[in-house]
């Protein structure tokens, strides 16, 4: 049951029903009976609920009982916990993420650390054979229990049949034998993490939370795939100076191979959307003329082929597009959603409003250090602007709300209700 | 002076830069010359950085080329010179945060733009930076963040400074990520500059400029 005065009364099945309606008409660009509001709330749990960002990780329970007692305190119609756990990273000694409690303090927040596991000089393996590549070379520099890998005879071998089961004692190697067994132990521990979402959904839509409008697979545009994990920030950038066509090849293969998963896991799981976190194609990373070779034609491919398998993009633009939101407009009309980080977002709706649904528009530093009548202010705003004419979903650009004041955050999910509706 | 030198490393034509150093160092050009050409060159990159002509591939290409002549004309060297008086500044990323894109291109266009620029890395604890500041009389120190996190590991830092009795001495600015001037109000810092340009003209505006340039 709501607390606020305009939901007041209804059953949770009737707000279940709103509050995805009223999702899903914004992300079809049309207009809902007022603005949706999403709340990534992160760490902000945490923070709500007096537990540490560890224990936030490690004790589903208590991340989701948190999770439940937010939702009905501020009533947003989406809500979002942490989007990641740690099981499967620490059982395989993942190199390239930290965790509070783990690498980090009780109270650290989760980060992505960047190495260079792909060497310019492995380009022409990679281009050669990437899975091959993938498990035997990529998988042991980039997972410490996954060491063993480097000893297996290459994937290929198996196409000779009956004739390479004799070579299957090299599968019995101590170290391949402890880097499969590692292997076992997190698939177990990724099925518990895959059994809690399927419980935290049911919980939440039991109290008239629809669940989250991001699930779907998660894919990268060519260019990120290529630098966040395999040749990191330095690598890539000198790429695109030392071996365009190498990177360009390479991108290929990131493309054809993503799709071919996208489409597979929507096809079994019954999802109908792809999250897409942009990261190095905003303005100030790359010239227009390096965006328009290495970025922009390879994941507006991406996109394209998803809304012709109905399948909706949504895009985490990360940092700033200002520069180049004209390429965003000619995706395809409502077939796609747009979560702007710290772009314009009045130019956004501007130029890409009858284009995709726009996320986004609260800065989280107004959540953290504004006054009670700035963020009204803001709110008004957003509704009246971005709002308009529908096709705009209320959140915060940075996906994580840690550190926010709660009383803020209490006045901008009533100003969002207030200024919100059509 | 080499002209040619200066065109290839400006414009990145990094085998003929490198093939060319070579030549000019077993010629007998003094190795300083050689150093001085490329300074020169990294001014042009600088400038074409700011014009937006270059971008973050020609940044790190610059780095990598101004790296191997360095490593060429190292051998030749006889004794470290020290560069002209320049003006410290301190740059890190604070601490929680391991981001360090957003710094590193500071740290680059405030180097080409003759400040001494001490670089603490990343994930800095406030102490380190007070430390830094107190050992190279900085006036300026720049604070960047990613996370949303920073946003208190920024506050802590302006406050470690000020309980250092050192904050009436510095000018403090802070960027990077989700960071905007919300957060430099919050953190109690001077100012926030949105990109590296922005970094080095309050650099130069709270110093009165720098040495070189």
């Amino acid at each position: 049951m709501a607390k606020n005065p305009l939901d007041k009364g209804k059953s949770n099945e009737k707000l279940l029903a709103e509050r995805q309606q009223r999702l899903n008409d914004a992300l079809q660009l049309e207009q809902p009976d007022r603005v949706p509001l999403f709340m990534p709330a992160g760490y902000l749990l945490a923070e709500y609920g007096g537990v540490t960002h560890a224990e936030q990780h490690h004790d589903f329970d208590t991340a989701q009982e948190l999770l439940e007692e937010f939702a009905l305190d501020f009533e947003p119609d989406s809500v979002l916990g942490l989007f990641n756990n740690p099981g499967p990273s620490l059982v395989l000694g993942d190199r390239m993420t930290k965790w509070p409690g783990k690498q980090l303090p009780e109270n650290g927040s989760f980060q992505f650390d960047e190495h260079e596991f792909m060497k310019a000089e492995d380009y022409d393996d990679f281009l050669d054979d990437p899975s091959d590549w993938a498990i035997r070379t990529y998988l042991p520099r980039a997972f410490e229990k996954l060491d063993g890998f480097k000893f297996l005879p290459p994937f290929i071998m198996w196409c000779f049949g009956h004739y390479h089961l004799g070579n299957l004692p090299m599968y019995a190697a101590p170290p391949v034998q402890e880097s499969l067994e590692a292997l076992g132990n997190a698939i177990q521990v990724a099925l518990k993490d895959a059994a809690h979402i399927g419980e935290s959904t049911e919980r939440m839509a039991a109290l008239g939370f629809p669940p989250t409008f991001l699930a779907g697979a998660l894919i990268e545009a060519p260019f990120d795939f290529m630098s966040d994990t395999l040749r990191g920030m330095r690598g890539i950038m000198l790429d695109i100076m030392r071996c365009p066509e190498k990177l360009l090849a390479a991108e290929q293969k990131a493309l054809k191979y993503q799709l071919d998963f996208a489409l597979s896991f929507c096809q079994a799981t019954g999802l109908k959307r792809a999250f897409i976190p942009l990261h190095r194609g905003s303005d100030g990373f790359m010239s227009l003329e390096q965006f328009e070779r290495f970025y922009w034609p390879q994941l507006k491919e991406m996109m394209v082929t998803l809304t012709e398998h109905d399948i909706m993009p949504i895009c985490f633009y990360e940092g700033v597009w200002d520069q180049r939101l004209e390429y965003l407009a000619d995706l395809p009309k409502g077939k796609t959603a747009g979560w702007f980080q710290r772009s314009d977002i009045f130019k956004v709706k501007d130029v890409v409003g009858d284009t995709m649904c726009i996320i986004g528009g609260m800065k989280n530093s107004l959540l953290k250090n504004g006054t009670v009548e700035k963020v009204r202010a803001r709110t008004k705003e957003l509704c009246e602007r971005v709002g308009e004419g529908g096709g705009f979903i209320m959140s915060t650009g940075v996906g994580e709300m840690e550190g926010s004041d709660l009383e803020l955050v209490r006045t901008w999910a009533e100003a969002a209700r207030e200024f919100g509706a059509y | 002076m080499s002209d040619q030198l200066i065109k290839y490393v400006a414009n990145m034509q990094e085998k003929e830069a490198l093939a060319l150093t070579k030549e000019l160092l077993e010629a007998g050009v003094p190795p300083m010359e050689v150093l001085d050409d490329c300074r020169a060159a990294m001014d042009l990159v600088g400038k074409r950085f700011e014009k937006q002509e270059y971008f973050i591939p020609e940044l790190i290409l610059a780095g990598e080329i101004l790296k191997s002549i360095t490593a060429e004309v190292r051998p030749y060297i006889e004794g470290e010179e020290e560069a002209a008086d320049a003006i410290p500044v301190v740059v890190g990323t604070v601490e929680g945060d391991i981001h360090d894109i957003g710094k590193d291109v500071v740290v680059f266009m405030l180097d080409i733009n003759g400040f001494e620029v001490h670089d603490l890395g990343v994930d800095v604890p406030p102490q380190v930076f007070v430390d830094k500041v107190e050992e190279t009389a900085a006036s300026v120190v720049a604070l960047s963040g990613f996370l949303t996190l920073s946003f208190d590991s920024m506050k802590e830092t302006v406050e470690a400074i000020e309980a250092a009795g050192l904050r009436d001495g510095v000018r403090i600015m802070v960027g990077g990520g989700a960071v905007d001037e919300g957060v430099s109000e919050y953190a109690a810092a001077d100012a926030y500059g949105g990109d590296a340009m922005a970094a080095v003209s309050l650099a130069k505006k709270w110093t009165g400029g720098n040495e070189r340039g």
